[in-house]
């Protein structure tokens, strides 16, 4: 059909998953403000002529550099929650002191300067402990500095305006300051932008830094955590005042002049900078780059605006209007936000599968439901939550894994004492034992994991090489869910998912993409590589018995595959079974040659032709709630017995599906199989008629051991 | 103008008008589990039309009438129709009515003994959802809708109609007058205390009241489930509704998604569809939602569910003011008629094969 051929091409080629993805990472919040500044640069540009050149950029240079000294300050306040207003007049004071002791009195450079920053700091303490300590509010004492600090100058202005502006003695580094320029940037600049990288370093590297992103995020949570809450504020407002301080002095060096109108207006332009470029007015969230993004919209915008020669007034009706969308934007933004993401994350795609085989009792069906696992004997009924794999020591002895992050084990022979083998952390899935006795185990969350004999838990692998265009990053391990090892010694294991968590693994069932892939660690040097990937839900893996090649399910796609690994046909990858009547999940080796299948779930109509229907699924996970949303039907699973050839040879069922309504693995060991689910509370032992009861799974594999 | 606007907005993005919103099961519509462990009068094989006459209680399983027997004895025949029965009433001279699933009403016993109806009016009697004798000679019928069969009600709502209808048929004069057109599965009616009728309009999930002059208006609104009987108490203070399967956010998000819906009703059998069910899941390849999904070996009662059992207790401005629940994890579902009798409230659950008798507190005390 015409449509459905149009809906597969439609999935194939756009990549829906990729906008959820890109939503997801922390560097998004740069991006309004980033298109906010390009937006700018596209409207000035074409009004001014010149203006998006390398001389028309260098006309903005020393003004940037002081005007990131002052946002940087505030951007430092408003992380930790707070509001400083005070800017402007302390740039206007730091101005007026570095011209009156320098030009007035004649002392010398450094002292000046030292002096300068010293003064704009006391302000700072000033709101700092007013703010920090007394607890005021941060906007209503800082508009008092604000007026306060502001008459201080102006009444220093006029008595001394006029000597202030003549130099009495000339200084090489005051003329440096002033005049020179490094690769056609002005001093204040290059300064600006050292102290910029410094901040960044503080804010992301340091311990005060985070306490400040702390105190921002939560006051109360930062507190309770122990952190010094108000000395933390109280700094902020003093690094603010240094900050603005180094920016009236650089704006002394290049103007040397001390007018009444200097710094007035610049607390709004620094404010607006801020939040234009996404710093967050309630804290916590922001940094040194959106500081700079926004330094540089701002006064590209407000020198725009001046050289357009607009009437009195427009420039700071603009950048008012520009503030206030700014604003909106950044509380709609942080609302919204993860609303969007949790809208669009989850993204279907096209999956077309045929008609499922019948399953009907009494037919000739290959999968006829029968009852033949109803006579199982239960093990640790109760006291185990999330067995998703179990295997057997050459000691008759039990593991399994609990979603606590334990490996447990159960004493033979009647299993009826356990203990806990290792704790790892993660909820331990696939295991296998290698050649020295050693419990590989796939954890989620986590990777690959070695319990040795002795208990002693190491790690094997928790990354492997990152794919070229994968948005996610997708080097570390979401979901690894089984694993074999190669008679060389590689473990080859799989990762169901790159895009979920354990707890979400069944929403990948909605989206049905090929999220999967398969591993291979190769323990010679440590290094893991991926070796298939794109899988729909990569799961069970099982080396085949000529030891060149291993089986492996796709949950989602209902099939199971062979690959060669080694030997002539090294590289090929054949599809066995195609088309179950459910989904497939653990493989494992079965005593007459052939492999045993665990199917977690059973394909029910509804669901396969939802998956037809990616737009419905879509639909379906933005406006209904997750528990509402149609799933596989995972309660109830069968185990299948399949040769080498594909062809099923038998088939177990649970059919009242009392004791394993879901059944994640099987293991055969001496005559009995061992069956786990993934969300039960118990393992099954079935009594397997006429089956080798010598047979163990450890001993297919490195042969009999002592 | 900006109406549409907001409307095509809210259509968009599945919000306004168009969000997935079900009533929630709370106050006096609390969950549970007094069906589930209601004592069992008997079990019959698709029980349903619970009707009292005289000093029994009849019921119908398929083709049978039966009359319950005493302290849970087994059920005593009292009748057979050429059909399976698809709604039952009882005349005070000791006639039945009963509505077949192959589209005809047949009378038995009384002065229109061996009387069947085809049509009422000019309509064919396809559907046949309830009946209920105002008199010896007058009865009211329910025509569920006009497109399909009582049996086929899945199909009726999944295919969103609003065909139903009620008539009053004087049976001696043959004539039918219909009060109420256009109406989404009418699956009951009672005369209440005022002289109003009141129908269950099962796919809008309400009670409406036909006043006696013929204006309607709804009585009860945003039920959480498909109303299918209604009755009032015997102390005429009150009614009960049955409720024969639960509302949820997937089944009406599928009724809007009608590329799937047209779909799903066209390629599989209609126990596979995602639509409501009178009996609790029987096959895997029944639909499972994810908050269905058994957690170490136990369903959830509180799991989204296509079918449930409930009863509900209305006052007698029919406000509810109690309930009765088989839930999630409960079999006593579908219940599609109840009765209550000698301080007992009795209850078929015909997806779960079961008639549960529950004894009630006496009249006046809080129930």
């Amino acid at each position: 059909m015409l449509s459905e051929f149009l809906t597969r091409w439609r999935y194939r080629l756009v990549p829906d998953h990729v906008l959820g993805e890109i939503l997801s990472k922390t560097w998004i919040d740069n991006a309004i403000p980033f298109a906010i500044l390009l937006l700018t640069l596209a409207v000035f540009g074409t009004l001014i002529p010149g203006l998006v050149t390398l001389t028309g950029f260098a006309a903005l240079y020393a003004e940037l550099g002081e005007l990131i000294f002052v946002v940087l300050g505030m951007s430092l306040v408003m992380l930790a929650g707070g509001i400083d207003l005070s800017v402007g007049s302390v740039f206007a004071l730091a101005n007026f002191l570095t011209l009156l002791l320098f030009n007035m009195l004649g002392w010398p450079i450094p002292v000046v300067i030292a002096l300068a920053l010293l003064c704009g700091g006391l302000v700072g303490l000033v709101n700092g402990f007013l703010v920090g300590y007394l607890r005021l509010r941060a906007f209503l004492t800082t508009l008092v500095t604000l007026i306060i600090v502001r008459s201080i100058v102006d009444m220093l202005i006029l008595a001394y305006a006029v000597k202030v502006a003549n130099p009495v003695a000339t200084s090489p580094i005051w003329d440096f300051i002033s005049f020179d320029t490094f690769h056609g940037l002005p001093v204040a600049l290059i300064v600006a932008l050292v102290v910029a990288a410094a901040a960044h370093l503080f804010l992301t590297r340091l311990r005060p830094g985070w306490r400040i992103l702390a105190v921002g995020g939560s006051r109360r949570s930062a507190y309770n955590a122990g952190l010094p809450v108000r000395r933390t504020i109280a700094t902020t407002y003093v690094m603010s005042g240094v900050l603005a301080a180094a920016g009236g002095v650089f704006y002394a060096a290049r103007l040397n002049a001390a007018g009444s109108d200097t710094g007035v207006g610049l607390e709004v332009l620094a404010l607006t900078a801020a939040v234009l470029g996404g710093n967050s007015l309630g804290g916590g969230r922001g940094s040194v780059a959106k500081a700079l993004l926004g330094a540089i919209t701002v006064l590209i915008v407000s020198s725009s605006l001046i050289r357009l020669s607009l009437p009195t007034g427009a420039t700071s009706f603009a950048l008012g209007v520009v503030l206030l969308a700014a604003v909106a934007i950044d509380v709609r933004w942080v609302k919204n936000r993860s609303k969007l993401l949790s809208r669009v994350y989850v993204s279907p795609t096209y999956l077309k599968l045929p008609p499922a085989p019948s399953t009907e009792a009494g037919s000739a069906s290959l999968y006829a439901v029968n009852d033949r696992l109803h006579e199982v004997e239960l093990i640790g009924l109760g006291e185990l939550d999330g067995p998703e794999d179990t295997i057997l020591d050459a000691a008759d002895h039990l593991y399994t894994g609990s979603r606590h992050g334990d490996v447990v084990r159960f004493i033979a022979p009647d299993y009826r004492r356990q203990e806990i083998f290792a704790h790892i952390g993660g909820h331990p899935l696939g295991m296998a034992f290698d050649s020295e006795g050693n419990l590989i185990v796939c954890v989620a969350g986590m990777g690959l994991y070695k319990i040795a004999p002795d208990r002693v838990v190491s790690k094997l692998s928790d990354q492997t090489n990152r794919s070229l265009l994968s948005v996610i990053d997708d080097s570390r391990m979401r979901l690894a869910d089984d694993l074999d090892i190669a008679p060389d010694g590689r473990i080859f294991f799989s990762e169901a998912t790159i895009r979920f968590d354990m707890s979400e693994w069944m929403v990948d069932a909605l989206e049905a993409r090929g999220n999967g892939r398969i591993i291979c660690y190769d323990p010679r040097d440590r290094s893991s590589r991926t070796v298939i990937s794109k899988l729909l839900f990569a799961n069970g893996i099982c080396m085949a018995n000529d030891g060149e090649s291993f089986f492996f399910a796709e949950t989602w796609g209902c099939r199971i595959s062979r690959y060669w690994f080694t030997g002539g046909k090294a590289g090929r990858r054949e599809i066995v079974i195609e088309n179950l009547p459910g989904y497939p999940d653990n493989i494992n080796r079965a005593s007459d040659g052939n492999y045993w299948l665990a199917l977690v779930g059973m394909r029910t109509p509804a669901f396969d032709l939802g998956l037809a229907m990616p737009n419905f699924r879509r639909r379906m996970a933005q406006r209904i709630a997750s528990d509402e949303w149609l799933f596989p039907n995972m309660n109830t699973g069968c185990v299948v017995k399949f040769n080498e050839a594909g062809v099923i040879v038998d088939c177990l069922w649970d059919g009242r599906g009392i004791n394993h309504p879901m059944i994640t693995s099987m293991r055969e060991h001496k005559g009995y199989l061992y069956l786990g689910g993934v969300s039960n509370n118990r393992i099954g032992r079935y009594r397997i008629p006429g089956a080798d009861p010598d047979w163990t799974g450890v001993g297919s594999y490195w042969g009999a051991r002592t | 103008m900006s109406s549409l606007l907001s409307r095509l907005a809210d259509r968009w993005r599945g919000s306004g008008a168009y969000s997935l919103t079900t009533p929630p099961m709370d106050g006096a519509l609390r969950p549970n589990q007094l069906i589930e462990s209601a004592d069992l009068a008997t079990a019959a094989g698709a029980p349903d039309n619970l009707v009292v006459q005289g000093d029994r209680v009849l019921f119908t399983s398929g083709r049978a009438i039966l009359a319950l027997g005493d302290a849970c004895g087994s059920p005593v025949p009292a009748g057979e129709a050429p059909a399976e029965i698809a709604c039952m009433a009882a005349a005070v001279d000791g006639s039945l009515a009963l509505g077949l699933v192959d589209g005809r009403i047949l009378l038995r016993g009384g002065v229109h003994d061996g009387l069947e109806l085809r049509t009422c009016g000019d309509r064919p009697v396809l559907c046949p959802t309830a009946l209920l004798f105002e008199d010896t000679d007058t009865l009211l019928v329910c025509l569920g809708s006009q497109d399909n069969r009582p049996d086929a009600w899945k199909a009726d709502l999944m295919e969103r109609r609003a065909t139903g209808s009620i008539w009053r048929v004087h049976l001696g004069r043959r004539e039918a007058s219909c009060l109420a057109d256009a109406l989404a599965f009418p699956y009951g009616v009672m005369r209440v205390g005022n002289g109003d009728l009141v129908v269950s309009e099962s796919w809008r999930s309400q009670l409406v009241a036909i006043a006696p002059n013929g204006g309607s208006r709804p009585a009860l609104l945003d039920l959480p489930g498909y109303p299918a009987r209604i009755v009032v108490r015997p102390d005429g203070a009150g009614a009960w509704i049955a409720i024969f399967a639960p509302r949820s956010q997937l089944i009406e998000f599928v009724l809007r998604e009608r590329r799937y819906c047209e779909r799903m009703m066209r390629e599989m059998p209609p126990d596979l569809w995602v639509a409501p069910s009178l009996h609790a899941p029987e096959s895997f390849l029944e639909p499972l939602q994810g908050g269905a999904l058994k957690q170490l070996g136990i369903l959830k009662p509180w799991a989204p569910t296509r079918s449930y059992g409930l009863v509900v207790q209305l006052d007698a401005n029919l406000r509810p003011v109690s309930s009765f629940h088989s839930r999630a994890d409960g079999r006593r579902h579908g219940v599609t008629s109840c009765v209550e009798v000698g301080g007992r409230l009795i209850a078929t659950s015909k997806g779960g094969d079961a008639i549960v008798a529950i004894a009630l507190p006496p009249s006046g005390a809080q129930t």
